[in-house]
């Protein structure tokens, strides 16, 4: 497993992350790890190995839905797509993520 | 989305190589995905993958990781957790087979009840959509008995097939024709012959009977078996098609044999069924008028139509059937019931729910039982829980695994109980066939009872119970086992202190409650028994016959034969039963003031009756030959009518009036009101005699020739042996339907239903207590075990065996006691309200409230559970301080 000075993620932030990815477009697994890098300019990595079992989970709690579709290389891929009740749940796990956050960043700031 | 997750698990469950390789192949596009972005970045391809791979980490343990996100880990626990199980039951063999034994025999008991009650009121016979089925009864007037429903005869019914159009088609059946095929007495169902056709059920041997076959008053001689006649009557011989029968003493011809599982929509099946355009044959008070034998119609209702709107057509049609002789102005009512081979439930469940509840019982007490055991034995497991807590097992997955244990023992228990079921009532079947009175023997075995197969509803029962008593023995020690605390768990000491004692005196209390219930109720029977079996019957039944004439005009015949019989010394005769009436004694006579009035019963007697019967005149004279209708104006009452009636108790030459009946049913014969000349005063006939509201009998003069009447012979010799001489020599070939028994025969069927009741109790109550004294012994001494340490240190401190006696003892006798109360209680109680409902009179001379039966069942459970409670008791006492407090 590689190890980058890149800080690893908080727990429980992976599901959010992938949910708010999947917003606005359905992607595989590896356009997901992608993009979460690229707009972070990488200052999150993803373990890959760890977006897999996050996916799945996520796919039976029917938050995302997962069809299989030719990709960019001309082979399949598995593309997931956000549900209604996904939708529901990222608007849920943002607005805590917000109080979670502004609540660190004063108590780090003011503390 | 609970759904989604279902269906994802399902598919992982079923397709599990498409759903692995659905996952290898995502995995590897990421990978290449990877790799190809590193190749435009500039790297080899070889690099490239090196990179990928590296960043990905171990694709196993992530495809792994992906598995258990799949949920199949609740199928995967519960393997686990079978195994698991299964080397449970290897380290405790002995425990695992207790539990299994215990809940089986539960478990068969209380399938017995529901075998019986699904072969009465579940099991749809195997026809074609039993549902479309429906009886079709005619109702004369609105509040009419059930007796009194009119009859549909033959031309009712062919004309309800060619005048309504409700059914798709309808058949008609005249059930429970006894006759004899070679000395066997055989029942037939005569029906039309589209029967089998609107069943739609096919021949299994030959074929069905056809309308051919039943073309009214030219019906051909040919019969169809069921299995069972089949079986019964030619050993279920292939060759049978084609042979010819006598029955009746006319020839028939057996054209076909019905599949078994088929009863010709009755609980259990006829014999054989034969036309029924040849029921003239069958029926001898039918002879010649065969047009007017009630048949039963049943119909298969058009598809889409309801019931209500077919009956409502129905009844339209029947009121305008000028054949239906009606009250005017009253339209008739057709109502269409259900018909599918089982009895209507309401009434009878009344009778089911007795026997479920006792033999529920035994099922209870064997699960308290276990329930028990495991209490015990979570505390022997408590080293064992406690590692698996402690190493992050949650007390919900160690709660699952011990119920899982649980529900295994109860799913073979519920297999074996299955096989115990069947032979218990096979046993049960046999015992009464071969116990029955010989009269009740005959008459049983035309119903062609035969404990029924076990079918899927058995299964569903059986398995529900196995779920039911899982929760009632498993959930409680599961819960408990797994209330721990971890830290003396880890380190491997066992709590001694944890004595679910509440829980254990509670399911000891029950199961004496329960064990008190039943012996009471058997105490009773019992006493009951032997009551009704000394009982004098308060007529003379040493050498008395009593022979029923079905048909009348075989009665002179029959009357010939019986004098001339050498063996047959007199003959009397009776009314069959006794109507109500009401003795009033006319105003002046008999120094009275006022007239008295008197509910009375009143019977029509031969002048010899008193004689066979052996009912002696107090005063007074007897009928005499001449006196044979109540035309004769003379009457003889009861000693009790006398006393009542004049107070000097002599009413001999007095006059009174004999009123019929004051409610009598309006279509029922209404009697004119007599004034007769009482000639003589009988003998009461025992106590019990007399019907609940009336005072006595009084007998008014009848002839052995009236018809309608019961013929009483005195005979010489032994009664029985005179019966089956007459049957044999006397009787045989001239009435086929007549019925003949000893008096005594009589008089013993009550004392034999009593005994009936009384075995089964016993055995139930029998095996209550063995499971509840097993229970309390076992307990008892695992306690005794478990508190060694304890006793050694006060027996070290100075208390003395007879302290250790009581400390042990006074654990166990506060549950007994309060099961025994609770029991008795309970018994009382159920009595007290049976003694309030009508159901009162039918329970005759018990006693339900019988002392001596309550005190006699306290007294062998006492004495049952202080033998149980001594040895441990004894052990206890037995300890040697010294050694114990080395010991540890």
């Amino acid at each position: 497993m590689t190890r980058h000075a890149v800080p690893d993620l908080l727990p429980g932030t992976l599901d959010l992350l992938i949910l708010r990815t999947l917003q606005t477009q359905s992607l595989h697994g590896w356009a997901i790890s992608e993009r979460i890098q690229q707009i972070s300019q990488d200052g999150l990595q993803i373990n890959q190995g760890s977006l897999y079992p996050a996916l799945h989970r996520l796919e039976h709690q029917g938050w995302i839905d997962a069809e299989w579709a030719v990709s960019e290389l001309g082979r399949r891929a598995k593309y997931y797509r956000l549900t209604a009740s996904g939708r529901r749940q990222l608007a849920v796990e943002a607005s805590e993520w917000d109080l979670m956050s502004t609540a660190i960043g004063r108590v780090m700031k003011l503390a | 989305m609970i759904l989604r997750d279902l269906f994802l698990r399902i598919r992982a469950l079923v397709a599990p190589h498409r759903v692995e390789r659905e996952l290898d192949e995502e995995l590897a596009f990421h990978i290449e995905r990877e790799t190809q972005k590193h190749v435009t970045a500039g790297l080899s391809p070889v690099d490239a993958r090196t990179r990928a791979l590296a960043r990905f980490g171990p694709v196993p343990l992530a495809a792994d990781r992906c598995r258990d996100a799949r949920g199949t880990g609740f199928v995967d626990g519960l393997v686990r957790d079978i195994l698991y199980a299964f080397r449970t039951f290897r380290r405790a063999p002995l425990a695992a087979l207790t539990i299994v034994a215990t809940v089986a025999l539960g478990l068969g008991l209380v399938a017995v009840v529901f075998t019986v009650y699904s072969m009465f009121f579940l099991r749809v016979d195997a026809v074609r959509s039993p549902g479309e089925l429906f009886a079709v009864e005619l109702e004369r007037w609105a509040g009419a008995d059930a007796d009194e429903d009119g009859p549909f005869t033959r031309p009712d019914y062919d004309a309800m097939r060619r005048e309504t159009s409700v059914f798709t088609d309808a058949l008609a059946m005249l059930p429970m024709n006894v006759t004899r095929i070679g000395g066997r007495p055989t029942v037939a169902t005569l029906v039309t012959g589209n029967f089998f056709h609107v069943l739609g059920v096919q021949a299994a041997l030959g074929r069905p009977l056809l309308p051919e076959d039943d073309e009214p008053g030219a019906g051909r001689p040919v019969i169809v078996l069921s299995d069972a006649g089949w079986r019964k009557l030619f050993r279920g011989d292939r060759a049978v098609i084609g042979r010819r029968m006598v029955v009746n003493g006319a020839p028939y011809e057996i054209v076909g044999v019905m599949p078994d599982g088929f009863r010709g929509l009755g609980v259990t099946p006829p014999d054989y069924w034969a036309p029924l355009a040849l029921a003239e044959q069958f029926r001898d008070d039918a002879a010649g008028r065969a047009d007017e034998i009630a048949v039963e119609v049943i119909g298969r209702l058009k598809p889409g139509l309801s019931p209500e709107a077919a009956a409502a057509a129905l009844s339209v049609w029947a009121s305008g059937r000028a054949e239906f002789k009606t009250p005017v102005g009253r339209p008739i009512q057709v109502s269409l019931t259900p018909r599918q081979g089982t009895l209507s439930s309401d009434g009878f469940a009344l009778v089911f729910s007795p026997l479920f509840f006792a033999f529920g019982l035994i099922l209870t007490i064997g699960c308290a039982n276990v329930a028990n055991l495991l209490l015990a034995r979570g505390v022997s497991r408590q080293r064992e829980i406690g590692i698996r807590l402690s190493l992050g097992a949650s007390r919900r997955r160690l709660i699952r695994q011990l119920l899982t244990e649980s529900l295994l023992l109860s799913l073979v228990a519920a297999a074996c109980g299955l096989v115990i079921a069947r032979l218990f009532l096979e046993g049960v079947l046999y015992a009464t066939i071969t116990t029955l009175p010989p009269e009740m023997a005959q008459f049983v075995n035309l119903f062609n009872l035969a404990a029924p197969a076990p079918d899927w509803r058995m299964l569903v029962f059986v398995a529900a119970g196995a779920v039911v008593s899982t929760v009632l023995f498993g959930l409680a020690p599961a819960l408990q086992a797994t209330r721990l605390d971890l830290v003396p768990a880890m380190h491997g000491d066992v709590m001694r202190n944890v004595h679910p004692r509440r829980a254990r005196h509670a399911l000891i209390a029950v199961q004496v409650g329960a064990s008190a219930l039943l012996l009471i109720c058997a105490a009773i029977f019992l006493r009951g028994a032997v009551a009704a079996a000394t009982k004098d019957p308060g007529v003379r039944t040493s050498d008395t016959l009593r022979v029923s004439i079905d048909t009348e005009t075989w009665r002179a015949a029959v009357l010939k034969t019986l004098r001339a019989h050498p063996l047959v010394a007199v003959v009397a005769a009776s009314s069959r039963g006794s109507t109500r009436g009401v003795v009033e004694t006319s105003l002046g006579e008999g120094g009275a003031e006022t007239p008295s009035r008197v509910p009375v019963d009143q019977m029509a007697v031969s002048s010899e009756y008193f004689n066979v019967l052996g009912l002696d005149l107090v005063s007074g004279r007897g009928f005499t030959p001449t006196e044979r209708t109540a035309e004769a104006g003379v009457v003889i009452v009861s000693e009790s009518i006398a006393r009542r009636l004049w107070t000097n108790g002599s009413g001999v030459a007095q006059v009174v009036r004999l009123e019929a009946p004051p409610s009598a049913s309006p279509g029922g014969p209404s009697l004119p009101s007599r004034t007769l000349t009482v000639i003589g005063i009988v003998r009461d006939p025992g106590s019990g005699s007399s019907s609940p509201g009336t005072v006595g009998g009084v007998y008014l003069p009848t002839g052995p020739e009236s018809p309608g009447t019961y013929l009483y012979l005195r005979v010489r010799g032994n009664p029985e042996q005179a019966r089956l001489a007459l049957l044999e020599e006397g009787l045989k070939g001239l009435d086929p339907g007549f019925g003949i028994m000893t008096l005594r025969a009589g008089a013993g069927m009550q004392t034999y239903m009593l005994q009936l009741a009384f075995w089964l109790t016993v055995v139930l109550g029998g095996l209550a207590l063995v499971l509840t004294v097993s229970g309390l012994f076992s307990v008892l001494s695992y306690l005794v075990e478990q508190q060694a340490k304890e006793i050694g240190v006060r027996m070290a401190l100075g208390a003395t065996t007879r302290n250790v006696a009581g400390l042990v003892l006074s654990q166990s006798i506060r549950p007994v006691g309060i099961g025994l109360a609770a029991g008795g209680g309970l018994a009382a109680a159920v009595a007290i309200v049976l003694m309030a409902t009508p159901a009162a009179s039918e329970i005759g001379d018990l006693d339900v409230l019988d002392p001596v039966a309550y005190a006699a069942s306290a007294l062998v459970i006492a004495t049952a559970c202080l033998i149980a409670v001594s040895v441990p008791t004894l052990r206890a006492a037995r300890i040697d301080p010294i050694a114990t407090l080395r010991n540890d």
